[in-house]
């Protein structure tokens, strides 16, 4: 009797383990084509520690949508909105500090609350008026962008950051690049509400089965409102991030990085129909894409070929294909009543 | 009645992980015989005729279909094989009618051909009229009850040609007259020469119908009997492995102050209009009344689901607005829904999770879980209603019909209610544990919980209901002590006589 249950959750951790493979593959792999010599006797590549503390930078953004994105999926909603919303949140804060003259700490505070906002006409949209989310998302997808682009007329791009804001995206804390620490946290937090709150169990119960949830009488409408502030709130984090890293904040900050952190949530093993999926995992997706995508660029062929955008974009889609067929597979073995 | 055999089973066996469902089930039908199938939730009665459709490949044994010796079977040859299944929820396309839906189940897919929209219609009209169905072809699918449905459902099998026709609990959601109707459509399949494997937990209908009765006990079959010669205590006997009275158990506490009060209550969209009823504590108040006539939607109004547009509702002597199932669940009413796969259980999660999904609030203060508090609490409702599962994390999509239904029971009875409304309560639960739910409903009205029960078991009603509101056209008609007898509720159920009879 006991074996079913077991099967069942070994699977789903069977994903995870299956993820972790993947990416050792991929690191071992490029550790050994990625690493050279050059010419003066020094080791470049994939395998010297900056590259690696490179990787881990380039992916926090992405990797902060991708656990916005986590709750949302889990509740069997999409929000497609959070690279537009990043985009708007970076510009936001360029005309605090810059335009408004607000100390920076203030202005990164008050963009904080811009991105729960954003994710309030999601929440509003969603869960007050029972909308479809994709719809919703993929209007507000349109709306935060235009939004950014009227503010600065498509032209403006805010610079000259103080150094103490650039430490952010630039410099290492304690060992780690800055920013790695407000994604751990993140990461921390989200998996917290996702696997030990009640609100965490309700995401799952919404992406199962809606009515079920109402009719165990779960707070619907407020559980999946959580779900669309905080990722608008984390996008705005990422915003913080990213124009700390590139030192300007305009318009066009994230555009695409939605269908990127979209891709590691699904990778990582959280079903687009909502109910399974865990924020492990999506760490796990995140790395094995970010582990791609600058592993590439570090071996001498491709580099030859100038072709690491595309082959990172092949790989990946390819990658994802054999997640969904695998996962597909484990659920042809599901029990039915 | 011929003696060779339609079908056949021998030896199947079949497991699931460590579980094993069948045990070597020797089982054969013949032409002309309605054979009932009887055992324990559990016992693995779905998982045979599973194995019958070719949705499940037995890991041992064969079976033998008009003479022929298969290892297995898939859907597809099952249907070749004249076998046809209707499960307790029928399977339509709802946006359809009832002849585009009969269409697609009989007519060879082709690619483009002219859709013969007259002769679809006939068709249906004439199948449904073998039936008896008094259906309109050209009705869709969404406007018909459950037990329409489910007439659509022998239609296509009739349609079909089918020589087996097996029914899983078919008459779960019933009342007594669709259940007639239903009757004397197997009878006529029965007449045809069909053979009819029927599965139900509802003894007096096996009486009533079948011809012959195989018992199965986990997973293995206790013999094959005639059903004249059967009396009910054997049959239990048989099927539990013990004796056992299907007595209903009388009250055990005296009924208190009212702790429910309905004054004109009504929801256009429900359809429910000026009900007024009080409900005390301590009483099993039973809803009675046909398919349709509002029983379940009086639960959706006062369960918030369909809130209330007219009226007043009073609990416990205070006007109270019950706008949401979450307010309804913080004033303590509890609603245990007719559709358990739909709205009673979560069947992806854990059979723990599910039980505590409607006591968040009180076992889980400031909203962080606690598997230890979890997993203690799903246990011992485990024992207590004798819930058969793999453990408390197998989710209970993997559980048998009857025992998800106790883990419905168990979610609400873990939030302490002070209301308890009842949806069909024991909807394909066996014997053994129909008689532990009536003991449990007894032994907390005594724990001063108002109870309303609604069922379409008629004897239920009767049997637990110290007072019986009888429902019609989406209001109480009339309100009888409990001591009333089976032809005054149906009465009062169909209107005047001659009125509603239709
Ligand atoms: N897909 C499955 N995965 C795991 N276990 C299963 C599965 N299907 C059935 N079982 C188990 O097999 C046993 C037999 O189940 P089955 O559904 O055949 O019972 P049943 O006789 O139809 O009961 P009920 O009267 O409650 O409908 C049960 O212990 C059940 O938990
Ligand atoms: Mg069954």
């Amino acid at each position: 009797m006991r074996r079913a249950g077991e099967f069942l959750r070994g699977a789903l951790r069977r994903h995870e383990v299956l993820l972790l493979l993947v990416l050792v593959v991929e690191w071992g792999l490029f550790y050994h084509y990625g690493t050279t010599v050059n010419r003066r006797g020094v080791v470049v590549g994939f395998g010297t520690l900056d590259r690696q503390f490179d990787v881990l930078r380039h992916s926090c953004e992405i990797g902060l949508l991708a656990l916005a994105l986590t709750p949302v999926i889990l509740t069997a909603g999409i929000d497609l909105s959070v690279g537009s919303l990043l985009g708007l949140c970076a510009v936001v804060f360029g005309q605090l500090w810059h335009d408004a003259g607000l100390p920076v700490g203030a202005a990164a505070g008050l963009t904080l609350v811009a991105g729960a906002l954003g994710g309030a006409v999601n929440a509003g949209l969603v869960a007050g008026l029972r909308l479809p989310p994709l719809i919703v998302t993929l209007g507000t997808y349109s709306l935060f962008r235009g939004l950014a682009e009227a503010l600065t007329r498509g032209a403006v791009t805010y610079t000259d950051f103080p150094a103490g804001f650039l430490f952010l995206g630039q410099e290492r804390w304690l060992g780690l690049p800055t920013q790695a620490w407000v994604f751990l946290v993140a990461a921390a937090a989200i998996g917290v509400l996702v696997h030990r709150t009640v609100t965490g169990r309700a995401f799952r119960v919404l992406g199962f089965a809606p009515e079920g949830a109402r009719y165990a009488g779960l707070a619907v409408g407020r559980t999946l409102a959580i779900a669309y502030v905080l990722a608008g709130t984390v996008a705005a984090a990422a915003a913080l991030i990213y124009t700390a890293r590139i030192g300007q904040a305009k318009a066009d900050a994230g555009t695409g990085y939605e269908l990127y952190a979209i891709t590691a949530v699904v990778l990582g093993g959280t079903s687009i129909f909502g109910g399974r999926g865990s924020v492990p995992g999506t760490l796990l997706g995140v790395a094995a894409i970010a582990v791609l995508k600058n592993g590439l660029a570090t071996i001498p062929a491709v580099i030859r070929l100038n072709a690491a955008e595309e082959m990172a974009g092949l790989l990946t889609g390819a990658l994802l294909l054999l997640a969904l067929a695998l996962g597909a597979l484990g659920q042809a073995g599901k029990v039915e009543g | 009645m011929s003696s060779v055999p339609l079908l056949a089973f021998e030896a199947i066996e079949k497991s699931f992980g460590a579980v094993r469902a069948l045990r070597g089930v020797s089982f054969e039908l013949r032409a002309g015989e309605v054979h009932a199938l009887l055992g324990e939730n559990g016992a693995g009665k779905s998982t045979l005729i599973k194995v019958a459709t070719g949705a499940h490949a037995p890991d041992a044994g064969h079976l033998v279909i008009g003479g022929r010796r298969l290892a297995r079977l898939d859907p597809a040859s099952a249907r070749v094989h004249g076998i046809a299944c209707i499960y307790q929820q029928p399977a339509l396309f709802p946006d359809l009618t009832v002849a585009e839906n009969l269409a697609l189940r009989l007519e060879p897919p082709q690619l483009a051909r002219r859709v013969d929209r007259a002769g679809r219609r006939r068709r249906a009209a004439e199948l449904l009229q073998r039936i008896g169905a008094a259906l309109p072809p050209e009705a869709e699918v969404r406007n018909l009850s459950m037990p329409e449905q489910q007439l659509v459902e022998i239609a296509s099998a009739l349609g079909a040609g089918a020589r087996i026709v097996i029914m899983d609990e078919p008459t779960a959601s019933l009342t007594q007259r669709e259940q007639v109707r239903l009757f004397q459509t197997v009878r006529t399949l029965r007449e045809a020469g069909a053979g009819i494997i029927y599965i139900s937990h509802r003894l007096d209908e096996i009486f009533e119908l079948a011809d012959r009765v195989t018992i199965l006990r986990d997973g293995a079959s206790v013999g094959t009997r005639v059903a004249g010669e059967l009396s009910e205590a054997e049959l239990i006997r048989l099927m539990v492995g013990r004796e056992m009275n299907s007595l209903f158990p009388p009250p055990l506490g005296p009924v208190g102050d009212t702790v429910l009060e309905l004054r004109a209550v009504g929801c256009r969209a429900a359809g429910v209009r000026d009900v007024s009823l009080t409900v005390r504590a301590g009483e099993v108040l039973g809803l009675a009344g046909l398919v349709g006539a509002g029983r379940t939607e009086l639960a959706g109004v006062l369960f918030g689901l369909t809130p209330a547009d007219a009226g007043e509702i009073l609990l416990g002597g205070r006007s109270v607005t019950i706008d949401s199932p979450r307010t309804a669940l913080a004033h303590g009413l509890a609603y245990v829904p007719e559709d358990r796969r739909r709205h009673g259980v979560v069947l992806e999660l854990p059979v723990a999770q599910n039980i505590t999904l409607a006591a968040h609030r009180t076992l889980f203060p400031g909203g962080w879980l606690r598997s230890g508090v979890e997993r203690k609490l799903a246990g011992e409702f485990i024992a207590r209603f004798a819930i058969r599962t793999a453990g408390p994390g197998a989710p209970v999509a993997s559980l048998s019909g009857g025992n998800q239904q106790k883990v419905a029971l168990a979610r609400w009875l873990a939030t302490a209610p002070r209301v308890l409304i009842l949806d069909e309560p024991t909807q394909g639960v066996d014997v053994g544990a129909k008689g532990e739910i009536h003991r449990l409903i007894r032994e907390l009205a005594a724990r001063g919980l108002a109870v309303l029960l609604i069922s379409s078991d008629l004897p239920e009603i009767l049997g637990m209901s110290d007072r019986i509101g009888v429902m019609r056209g989406g209001t109480i008609a009339d309100v009888l002590p409990g001591t009333a007898a089976a032809p005054e509720v149906m009465a009062a159920a169909l209107g005047t006589a001659g009125k509603g009879a239709a």
